[in-house]
């Protein structure tokens, strides 16, 4: 089952592509329909009991690479979240961009490849799987963040995402390295626990990696650029999708890494910062889109927090904030993108009095408000409160830290949600809006709601949190979410948080609008991408700078380097003078040849003595009863000296005379080269290994091959495959050189025209 | 006049070549049993293709279409034994008789060897065209295509 819904997500990205064409519309509900039976599918799975399906493709067993999927309560909980968001937002989209919007042939197969990727990484079962599925997803991201290619900041934004979560996706492929190493399995699930430096090395790498994808500071610095995709998008990637990833990627490698000590820590502070500094973020900006952004940047932190205390109910609380978040971070993102695309504009500045004209929305917006806010009857309520009584359970600094950082950043949260709907829907003159949307209001109403079915029926969440959870910690188990806590700690605490954020969040809205934060970081990340694009062209310029004679001293010297090493190796005892005499009066031909060939002056005499080597070489090839090596041998030289014949005629008859410091340079390499192919050569030649293979050869030749030349059999027979790639090398220069050719002839063939 | 394009090295690379041709055949089909082969056939006709070019008789033509019917012939007598189950480039070797000639023994690895001698073809006339085209044109006199009429871009 899970194939199936994979090919059908894999087979749908070019059906989406196709009904593009016609229209949009038609494109997002096309493209809307996978996820949609991959999210019913879920659900069936999981009001059946939630059994564990598993799929795999091996294609190279011994070397363990593989492609392994595997759908237990946790990733169904996960492929419930990312395929039914996914399905709503794309029916949503339809209502976003109108019926005949530009790019429709790219944007609902883009999409729909992101949800692929997405589903992928969620039932990944090795890190391998994972990995290709994480960074399948950075690049479809990419590709959506830039969806509005034409405007520069847009193109800007969407490649700091891709150079931070790519960059982040290799230094995640690293810790995966080790952690697969040191825990002997690439398999993910029931990955045995590990300890010891590696285990701390590969915790560090992965959550820097996990850091990167879910936006947590320093690394958040790409979400809120990221917010110039359409909006959609941003519901869909920054609430349900993408950021999740890395919370999931913690959660699940969580297990195998739960003693290590920088694991914990690191992901605390990670998740403490994010949790208060993208609140803070959050209070700063007056774009409602950036102010939702900032506050997901504090939520994953939050989720990362409670992820790396790592307890039982710890990993509950985050599982559930992660569900209720998804949900409520969705419908904002989708009612602040009808009041875009409604009003022209999200600057809660400008807008105001929207209760009124946009009510189905302002619902919407109370609801999903309340629930990230953690008021009842919502979802959100029941997670926030579960967080706090985890937190309430630790001992020591741990407490202490994670208190803080929990409790000071829900009250900003609560701030910066009640300066948000304050400023879209509170009191003021009523932004005028647009026609209705209903393709727009049914999805976030849905969303929005699903916060308050949640809450009632909050034993079926329990049947899909709970046993999540317990994937990660055995003992979560014992625990449930729980509609009503009673007077307890964690309550009394939950109630202190809304009144202080509430009243801190009513002073800051009717103080106006400050003026725009400068964006922190940003411009690092852009000045990082921006100084390596200029230092590249220096760097090629300096390694590829176009000089023949410097590539080929290059090349001499690394074939020095080359030989020098296999020199040692020489046994002065086995060497010889020669076989035959004529050997010896044909080696001197050679040398005298090849000092004419260094020493002429003119080009063509230096072609005609490199021949002669050549020629010369081709003689001692027949004195050591090489017939075949000997005519290919003089074949290539005639064809040679003949090709240089025809080449010399464009360029000068004499050398140009080479003076200085770079005379000194080539005479060195080019001794040199001589020194070590000769040591080389005479070590090999001393050296010899046991009986020549000849005999063997000759009679296999003669069987299989059927043929009494030995050199040809081995050519197109016994060692045929050689030859293949060989010719193909051949045919690929040759290809070479035409390419050149017309390089070279097209400017020319401009100026004969003019 | 260019000293490579003289009537007398023009009329004696006019004789030579069939000659050539036909040592090259020659060498495509001995290789199996006596010095020779693919490779050196391809040498062979590359050597002719260059002499030609330089006494301004004829310019090699489909450069292009030569290293692609090499590179398929090779291809597919590879991978053409995979689709009766055999492993790739396995050989099959044919025996059959012929009225004059008598027994002839071949095989699959002749075509192969055809095929390779064209793709080094290819590559010397892909050789021969790219040191042509850099040539500086001299405004009047296009390079001519056809046999027998002199070249102006020849060497000096």
């Amino acid at each position: 089952m899970l194939w199936a819904l994979f090919l059908a997500h894999v087979a749908a990205v070019p059906a989406a592509a196709a009904a593009g064409r016609t229209s949009m519309r038609a494109g997002l509900f096309t493209a809307a329909a996978a996820p949609a039976a991959a999210a019913a599918w879920a659900a069936a799975e999981l009001a059946g009991g939630g059994r564990t399906n598993t799929a795999e493709l091996v294609w190279v067993g011994g070397l363990d690479v593989a492609i392994r999927l595997r759908a237990d309560s946790l990733a169904l909980m996960m492929t419930l979240l990312v395929a039914g968001v996914g399905a709503l937002v794309m029916v949503y989209a339809a209502g976003y961009f109108g019926r005949n919007a530009a790019g429709a042939t790219r944007f609902p197969a883009t999409m729909l490849a992101f949800s692929t990727s997405m589903l992928g990484l969620v039932w990944a079962d090795s890190v391998w799987t994972l990995f290709i599925f994480w960074e399948m997803t950075s690049v479809t991201s990419f590709l959506l963040v830039g969806h509005k290619h034409a405007d520069a900041s847009v193109r800007m934004a969407a490649r700091r995402a891709l150079v931070i979560t790519a960059g982040g996706g290799l230094v995640l492929l690293a810790g995966l390295i080790v952690l697969a190493e040191s825990a002997g399995s690439s398999a993910l699930t029931a990955m045995e626990p590990v300890s010891g430096p590696a285990a701390a090395t590969a915790g560090v790498l992965i959550l820097i990696g996990a850091a990167t994808k879910s936006a947590q500071v320093p690394f958040h610095v790409w979400l809120p650029g990221a917010m110039a995709a359409p909006t959609p998008v941003s519901a869909y990637l920054h609430s349900a999708a993408m950021v999740k990833a890395g919370i999931l990627l913690i959660a699940v490698v969580g297990p195998a890494l739960r003693g290590v000590a920088a694991w914990k820590w690191l992901g605390i502070a990670f998740g403490v910062a994010s949790v208060v500094w993208g609140a803070v973020g959050a209070l700063r900006h007056r774009d409602a889109k950036l102010i939702l952004a900032w506050g997901t940047v504090s939520q994953l932190g939050l989720m990362v927090t409670l992820l790396s205390v790592g307890t039982a109910k710890a990993v509950l609380a985050a599982l559930a904030l992660l569900f209720s978040h998804a949900l409520f971070k969705a419908a904002l993102f989708l009612v602040v993108g009808e009041v875009d695309v409604r009003t022209g504009t999200r600057d809660i500045g400008d807008l105001g009095g929207l209760h009124r004209s946009m009510p189905t929305a302002f619902a919407v917006a109370l609801l999903a408000g309340g629930s990230m806010v953690g008021l009842p009857p919502l979802l959100g309520f029941v997670a926030k409160e579960t967080a706090i009584e985890a937190v309430l359970a630790l001992a020591g600094a741990e407490r202490a830290v994670v208190a803080a950082g929990v409790i000071g950043g829900s009250v900003l949260t609560v701030a910066y949600t009640v300066r948000l709907l304050h400023g879209v829907f509170g009191p003021g003159p009523p932004t005028p809006v647009g026609a209705n949307r209903p393709l727009m209001a049914a999805p976030a109403a849905i969303l929005g709601a699903a916060g308050v079915v949640g809450y009632a029926a909050l034993s079926g969440v329990n049947r899909i949190v709970v046993p999540a959870a317990a994937e990660l910690s055995e003992k979560a188990d014992a625990y449930s979410l729980i509609q009503w806590p009673g007077l307890k700690t964690a309550f009394v605490v939950s109630v202190l948080i809304v009144g202080v954020g509430g009243v801190a969040g009513a002073l800051w809205a009717s103080r106006g609008v400050g003026r725009l934060p400068a964006p922190v970081g940003a411009s690092a990340a852009d000045g990082i991408v921006d100084k390596t694009l200029g230092f590249s062209p220096r760097l090629t310029a300096l390694v590829q700078h176009g000089s023949l004679p410097v590539y080929l001293a290059v090349m001499g010297t690394v074939a020095v380097l080359a030989a020098a090493a296999l020199a040692s190796d020489f046994a002065g005892g086995h060497l010889i003078w020669w076989d035959h005499p004529l050997q010896a009066m044909l080696a001197a031909a050679v040398v005298i040849a090849a000092l004419a060939a260094a020493f002429v002056g003119s080009r063509l005499g230096a072609a005609l003595a490199l021949g002669s080597v050549g020629f010369g070489v081709t003689g001692l090839f027949l004195v050591h009863g090489a017939p075949d090596l000997a005519l290919t041998q003089l074949l290539v030289e005639t064809v040679v000296v003949v090709g240089f014949v025809l080449g010399l005629g464009h360029l000068a008859r004499r050398f140009p005379p080479v003076t200085g410091s770079w005379r000194s340079v080539r005479i060195m390499v080019a001794a040199a080269g001589g020194l070590a192919v000769t040591a080389a050569l005479a070590a090999a030649g001393t050296n010899p290994t046991g009986k020549p293979p000849t005999l063997d050869l000759v009679a296999e030749a003669v069987a299989e091959g059927g043929g009494k030349n030995v050199v040809n059999v081995i050519l197109t027979d016994l060692r045929a495959l050689d030859t293949l790639g060989e010719v193909v090398v051949l045919a690929t220069v040759a290809i070479g050189i035409l390419a050149l050719a017309r390089v070279r002839t097209r400017p020319q063939a401009q100026t004969q025209e003019s | 006049m260019n000293p490579n394009q003289t009537p007398a090295i023009q009329l004696g690379i006019r004789v030579a070549s069939p000659l050539a041709i036909v040592v090259g055949v020659y060498l495509l089909f001995a290789g199996h049993n006596f010095p020779g082969g693919g490779f050196a056939a391809g040498l062979v006709f590359g050597a002719v293709a260059i002499l030609r070019t330089i006494a301004g008789l004829q310019r090699p033509k489909g450069t292009t279409a030569l290293i692609a019917c090499g590179v398929l012939m090779v291809t597919v007598v590879s991978f053409l034994p995979i689709l009766w189950g055999d492993p790739l480039l396995d050989q099959r070797v044919v025996t059959f008789d012929l009225p004059l000639l008598g027994t002839i023994k071949t095989g699959t690895a002749l075509v192969f060897d055809i095929g390779v001698s064209i793709i080094v073809v290819g590559l010397v006339s892909a050789i021969i065209n790219g040191l042509s085209a850099s040539q500086p044109t001299q405004g009047a006199g296009q390079p001519t295509q056809g046999a027998g009429q002199p070249t102006q871009g020849a060497p000096q």
